[in-house]
């Protein structure tokens, strides 16, 4: 396996949080969502790198990357749109949402644009639901969405 | 006309009242002088527990109770965990406090902390309040800065921490257990009570987890006394809640409101009605988790006996409301897809027994239903319920069930005249 050099900067969030939890490994989960923003997605390299400085091992540190949505096992794009798909956006219409930006982006659910530029993915619940349809851009939340609604945010984005 | 009673939102309106200074204009940090400078640890238990409050994260558990079940002669650190791993669906009061009056749980927690002898309070916040989790941070600044937080608290001699910890997509995490589990840096998986958290939680520390909006409340109790919050709801469900409406109503959104006002003027007099005058034709009334009511039923009074007498649950105060063009097969299929998924895989008679009736679901809405599967979704939902490891597996079962035995005739039409539900788009786990 390459051996992955930690970027500094997350070397350094890192370094500054231990003090407040009685054990390395209970930093693991934030640690996996600041990795990415500086390394992409988990992959096993970077797992290696993370288990070294939380003294767990990369077989930990996948598994527990593995159980959570937010953090990615495979290259994203640039922007992850996070449509969700749950019980009241449903109420209100999400499924057209969704056809609309499948339509617009030209890839299904799960899929990232030939340009890399979004990553388009149906979610859980985003506790938003009085005014749903709702998706993430990246960190931002849009509500009330309508496909013109869709446009902006996207073009927000680009 | 129903009016609502603001406690957790009574800055509702007020600009700005998220920043410190603004809530300090407002009465804010009052309570918790109050408590350490006047009150003795175990008085403002007492207090808590002579109010009634009960926990709002969606099991109704008295908290002062909880509270009092800490060892007090424990030798080493106790933690408090903020359960802001809000994930209900149908649920999004937790959110607005955080949005909105961070200040105010805040203040819940360093009150609950005085109260119980907590060193370090942990606030589980979901991954995907990026917002939220920015305002928790910059409001836990401010009240470090001003001595709120931190060692000698306003000159008490108490001293306590606060950290914000993110979660990362997992809606099991809610669960109290397997947010401890998750905080320690492990898969969100529930753990084995006993030992309950109060004796042996997170670190196997003595832990409280206590939700949003339960420590919220707490402040105006401290204020205004535990009778005046013994005051309000009914003789078993005391106090206020705030109730998140959503679906097809006029104007969704969060309202809080004494316990026990009826359900349908909260849908009529607050959320102004169902949507485009159509009919109601049935409800969750404490998000996806709670079995349906039927239409019938909205006048259930808003409290946690009332509801439970009528079927089903309060839960976290997550009213979803839907007309009489919803098609709840599908709507049970996307509230089935949801546990699947968010299953943790722990036990085998949720990550199966969810899956199972997922499976079919897809074929009923493909058209390739069979009569004797509506019985076999009954049947696997009798296997899932009190069977599993955590409660998860009782909460998937509401949906399934509730529509079964309210719109049998939906199901059968499906499966009978091989109707095909047309699916604008296919949803993929990340």
């Amino acid at each position: 396996m390459d051996e992955l050099r930690l970027n500094q900067e997350l070397e350094k969030w890192v370094k500054e949080r231990l003090p407040r939890y009685p054990t390395k490994r209970s930093l693991l989960v934030p640690t996996l969502l600041e990795a990415q923003k500086y390394h992409g997605h988990i992959s096993p390299s970077l797992a290696e790198a993370i288990g070294a400085l939380l003294d767990t091992t990369p077989r930990d540190v996948l598994s527990v990357a593995s159980f959570y949505t937010l953090v990615h096992k495979h290259p994203v794009g640039k922007h992850v749109i996070q449509l969700c798909h749950n019980v009241s956006c449903f109420l209100n219409g999400c499924d057209d949402i969704a056809a609309y930006i499948e339509e617009k982006l030209g890839v299904k659910a799960g899929g990232t644009t030939e340009d890399g530029k979004f990553t388009f993915i149906t979610v859980e619940c985003l506790a938003a639901c009085g005014s749903g349809p709702v998706m993430l851009v990246g960190e931002k939340l849009y509500e009330n969405l309508t496909p013109e609604a869709v446009d902006r945010a996207l073009a927000e984005a680009n | 006309m129903l009016e609502q009673t603001k406690v957790v939102m009574r800055l509702d309106g007020v600009p700005d009242h998220h920043r410190l200074d603004v809530y300090e204009a407002n009465g804010g940090y009052a309570a918790l002088r109050k408590a350490v400078k006047e009150m003795k640890p175990a008085e403002v238990i007492d207090e808590v527990k002579a109010s009634g409050l009960l926990g709002k994260g969606g099991a109704g558990f008295p908290a002062g109770l909880k509270w009092s079940f800490v060892p007090k002669d424990h030798p080493g650190p106790k933690y408090l965990a903020c359960n802001a791993d809000e994930g209900e669906p149908g649920t999004f009061k937790d959110r607005w406090i955080l949005e909105h009056n961070p200040h105010q749980m805040i203040e819940g927690c360093i009150i609950a902390a005085y109260a119980v002898g907590i060193s370090h309070i942990y606030v589980y916040c979901r991954g995907e309040f990026y917002q939220g989790k920015e305002m928790i941070r910059r409001a836990a600044e401010e009240a470090y800065a001003k001595g709120y937080l931190g060692q000698n608290i306003l000159g008490s001699g108490f001293s306590t921490e606060l950290t914000v910890h993110t979660g990362a997509g997992s809606y099991e995490c809610g669960e109290e257990t397997a947010l401890l589990t998750s905080l320690e840096g492990g898969r969100g998986h529930p753990k084995m009570k006993p030992p309950f958290p109060a004796s042996e939680g997170a670190w196997r520390k003595p832990t409280v987890i206590n939700n949003v909006e339960t420590l919220a409340t707490v402040p105006e109790i401290i204020n205004r006394g535990a009778a005046w919050h013994a005051g309000l709801g009914t003789e078993k469900s005391k106090g206020i809640k705030m109730v998140c409406i959503s679906g097809h109503v006029e104007k969704p959104g969060n309202y809080e409101v004494e316990l026990g006002v009826p359900t349908l003027a909260i849908i009529n007099d607050l959320a102004g009605g169902m949507k485009g005058g159509r009919a109601l034709k049935g409800f969750f009334p404490g998000g996806s988790s709670t079995p349906v009511l039927p239409a019938a039923k909205a006048d259930v009074g808003y409290d946690y006996e009332s509801v439970a007498a009528a079927g089903s649950m309060l839960g976290s105060g997550a009213l979803i409301v839907f007309d009489d063009k919803t098609d709840v097969v599908r709507m049970a299929e996307v509230i089935t897809r949801f546990y699947t998924w968010e299953s943790c895989g722990k036990c085998t008679p949720c990550r199966e027994g969810t899956r199972w009736m997922l499976q079919i679901y897809e074929r009923i809405l493909k058209g390739g239903g069979r009569l004797e599967d509506v019985d076999l979704l009954l049947s696997i939902c009798d296997h899932l319920e009190f069977k599993s490891f955590c409660p998860f597996g009782d909460a998937a079962v509401g949906v399934v069930r509730s529509t079964i035995n309210l719109y049998r005739d939906e199901y059968e039409d499906y499966i009978r005249n091989h109707k095909v539900y047309k699916r604008k788009f296919m949803p993929v786990k990340h």
